[in-house]
């Protein structure tokens, strides 16, 4: 449509004025994106790698890029820029909010900037788009996000490895916990209309109820397109549960947990999560309304352990925020491929470091130490938090680890 | 019955609420369409750029009633700048139609909303509600969030104003004439630029304030903009082009939808907003309030 308006009648002043904004926003853009390629040396050096970045730099996943970014720079500056012993040339591409985006990045970034390995990945049905591309090319794909059980279930492959979670372990974690908190009394299950959403609550009531917990009720609400949910939470209050379970990140965290607190049922009912309920800048939007929430993660930033003592002083330092799970996950998935580079001799490919992640033992990471399990998914340990107050702001204490 | 009104009572208040914050943006593009035909579509970003208004003044947390206002104020002068510009840039286009005018605003949106994006970075942020609102009270027995019930008051008060404006006092009858028949109220010496630019900067005002009336209950964030727009598009639809009492009964029928209807009918509240549009467009093509089809404006069919 663009190409048959004729600009004729627009005055000239008009068009440079616009072009002066367009202008404006596309190198603002520009800075953005190209934020993250540090340390480039020349191409053909044997000494150097060059390592794919697959991250939402621009729609409703920016924020989690954002994070994961500055935990991979972190890591890979903190070894002077290198892993394993080479210089890693990073080159990043747009995940955006879906395979429509991510796949075309995906392919350049193997076919045409040669990368070795690629690390990233917000979303699970990118996750599950790009799969057979990675194992097809023979190029590890690190995943430090995307959690749908299935990617490292059914769709699991050579070439898939994640260093985040899945879906449902943090749920599964927490039902004896909550099961034992209620006693006896329902736990009103709500959640977000999405296969994350589903996989979570599934999590959460197989454990909650071989616990011996009660489902009062359960409610999915549509996703992303739910601004108020008083009327759900109306239907919570009628149901005569104890307590409320949900899964909700990002936006409608947000305004489920304010919302929650507004309608008073903040005061009556307690309510539990997977920790992404108050994960990040959420827990800032949030802010009193989301004192007291308790929360399952493999991640709080409180956790006493020397790794992420160190971790937790350098991110503040350098970032000027508390690190979150989503930068952790990226901070290890440069310290497995670090790892897996430190055992190949001489030229490095995708199938060789696919082969040497496999022999990648425990890793001593801030969450504490964990190594990849048979379909290449971090065996590791979820922690009970809770919000509290942390100086001007707040954040998710550590209360105790959960008991698998 | 008393009994099912005890139970969905405060379901109905809060669809009341969330239909007037939603009549402040629809009215705005109504007028602007039906005054001075042009379809805005950077509505939406204009409504975010009062959020982040009220985000940057207001702030999360805290926040005076005073930090309030103030933020009204600085989203009143950025909506009243938005509007004389987009009039400006949305004349020259008048006698080639509508859709060249309305992708020229939907431009304006996606750089608007990415230099937001720029300025505020992704991140979801609230915005707190002024002090003395904050907090619930009680309503028939019932807990409900204060400042909601500020925006019922605001709402209520800014469409009998808006109606009275346009429809009962001397300066809406210019406008009125002034759509009716240009060279004839440019013949008894009033400046009818002057009239057009003045409502598109009054419309687009509503969609700013709307912005810093709308930031505690829906924040501001990437993406709010679209989700507003949609909504103030199915508003106007449903309520009629250019009409006031339209678009308010279409906000209130919406927000009723939005809570009500999801509360009674919750397996199909993704349905529920568009299948009431399309209903209300089957049955009443011209919207609740519409009465003839609109004619097509000179050269619309671009």
């Amino acid at each position: 449509m663009g190409r048959q308006m004729r600009v004729g009648r627009l005055r000239p002043r008009w068009i440079l004025a616009l072009a002066g904004l367009a202008a404006a926003t596309m190198t603002v853009a520009a800075c953005g994106g190209s934020a993250v390629r540090g340390g480039g040396g020349g191409g053909g050096d044997q000494e150097t790698v060059k390592l794919g970045v697959l991250l939402p730099l621009s729609g409703v996943y920016a924020p989690l890029g954002e994070d994961m970014q500055q935990g991979l720079r972190l890591y890979i500056d903190e070894h002077g820029g290198k892993l394993g012993g080479r210089r890693v040339e990073l080159v990043t591409a747009d995940e955006g909010e879906g395979p429509q985006t991510a796949v075309p990045a995906a392919k350049k970034l193997i076919q045409q900037d040669r990368v070795v390995a690629v690390t990233g990945v917000v979303s699970s049905a990118v996750a599950l788009g790009v799969r057979d591309l990675f194992t097809e090319s023979k190029i590890p794909l690190v995943i430090s996000n995307a959690g749908a059980d299935e990617i490292t279930g059914e769709a699991s492959s050579d070439y898939l490895w994640r260093t985040s979670f899945a879906n449902t372990e943090p749920n599964a974690a927490f039902g004896p916990y909550v099961a034992d908190q209620v006693k006896g009394g329902g736990v009103y299950v709500i959640a977000a209309d999405y296969a994350a959403g589903k996989e979570a609550m599934g999590g959460f009531k197989e454990t909650f109820e071989a616990a011996g917990g009660k489902v009062a009720d359960e409610r999915y609400t549509p996703f992303g397109e739910t601004q108020d949910f008083q009327p759900y939470l109306n239907a919570i209050q009628r149901s005569g549960a104890e307590a409320v379970y949900c899964f909700y990140a990002g936006a409608e965290a947000v305004a489920f947990v304010k919302q929650y607190e507004e309608f008073g049922l903040a005061d009556e009912l307690p309510l539990y999560s997977a920790g992404f309920l108050t994960e990040g800048g959420a827990l800032d939007a949030q802010g009193d309304a989301a004192l007291g929430i308790r929360t399952s993660l493999n991640y709080a930033p409180d956790l006493d352990n020397p790794a992420n003592e160190r971790f937790r002083a350098a991110y503040q330092n350098r970032f000027e925020e508390e690190p979150t799970t989503y930068a952790v996950a990226s901070y290890d998935a440069a310290a497995v491929l670090d790892q897996a580079l430190t055992s190949i001799d001489g030229d490095v490919t995708g199938e060789q470091i696919a082969a040497a992640l496999g022999e990648v033992g425990e890793v001593d990471s801030p969450r504490g130490t964990w190594r990849f399990s048979e379909t290449h998914n971090p065996v590791q340990k979820y922690y009970l938090r809770e919000v509290r107050k942390q100086g001007a702001g707040f954040t998710n204490a550590t209360v105790r680890e959960l008991e698998g | 019955m008393i009994a099912w009104l005890d139970a969905n009572l405060v379901s109905i208040l809060n669809g009341v609420a969330f239909g007037l914050l939603l009549f402040t943006l629809a009215v705005g593009l109504s007028l602007i369409f039906g005054m001075m035909d042009v379809l805005n579509l950077s509505h939406g970003a204009l409504y975010l750029v009062g959020a982040y208004a009220a985000y940057r003044v207001v702030g999360e947390a805290g926040g005076s009633l005073g930090a309030f206002l103030l933020a009204l104020g600085v989203a009143g002068v950025l909506g009243l700048a938005a509007g004389a510009l987009l009039a400006g840039i949305t004349q020259p286009l008048a006698r080639r139609g509508h859709l060249h005018q309305a992708l020229l605003t939907l431009g304006v949106a996606l750089v608007v909303a990415d230099l937001l994006s720029a300025l505020f970075g992704d991140e979801v942020h609230s915005v707190a509600a002024p002090a003395g609102l904050r907090g619930s009270v009680r309503v028939l027995g019932h807990g409900y969030p204060a400042y909601r019930l500020f925006v019922i008051g605001v709402g209520l008060v800014l469409a009998a104003l808006v109606y009275l404006l346009v429809e009962r006092s001397r300066a809406g009858a210019v406008i009125r004439a002034t759509v009716a028949d240009r060279d004839m109220v440019q013949a008894i010496g009033v400046d009818t630029r002057k009239v057009l630019v003045g409502v598109f900067a009054f419309g687009t005002l509503l969609a700013t304030c709307g912005g810093v009336l709308g930031g505690p209950i829906l924040g501001a964030q990437p993406g709010l903009d679209d989700t507003v727009l949609i909504l103030g598009l199915v508003i106007v639809v449903i309520g009629g082009l250019g009409s006031v009492k339209g678009a308010f009964f279409g906000a209130l029928l919406i927000g009723q939808i939005q809570v009500l209807g999801v509360t009674l009918l919750p397996e199909y509240a993704s349905f529920l907003l568009f299948g009431t549009m399309a209903l209300i467009l089957t049955l009443r093509p011209a919207g609740l309030a519409g009465t003839a089809a609109r004619t097509a404006a000179p050269g619309s069919s671009g």
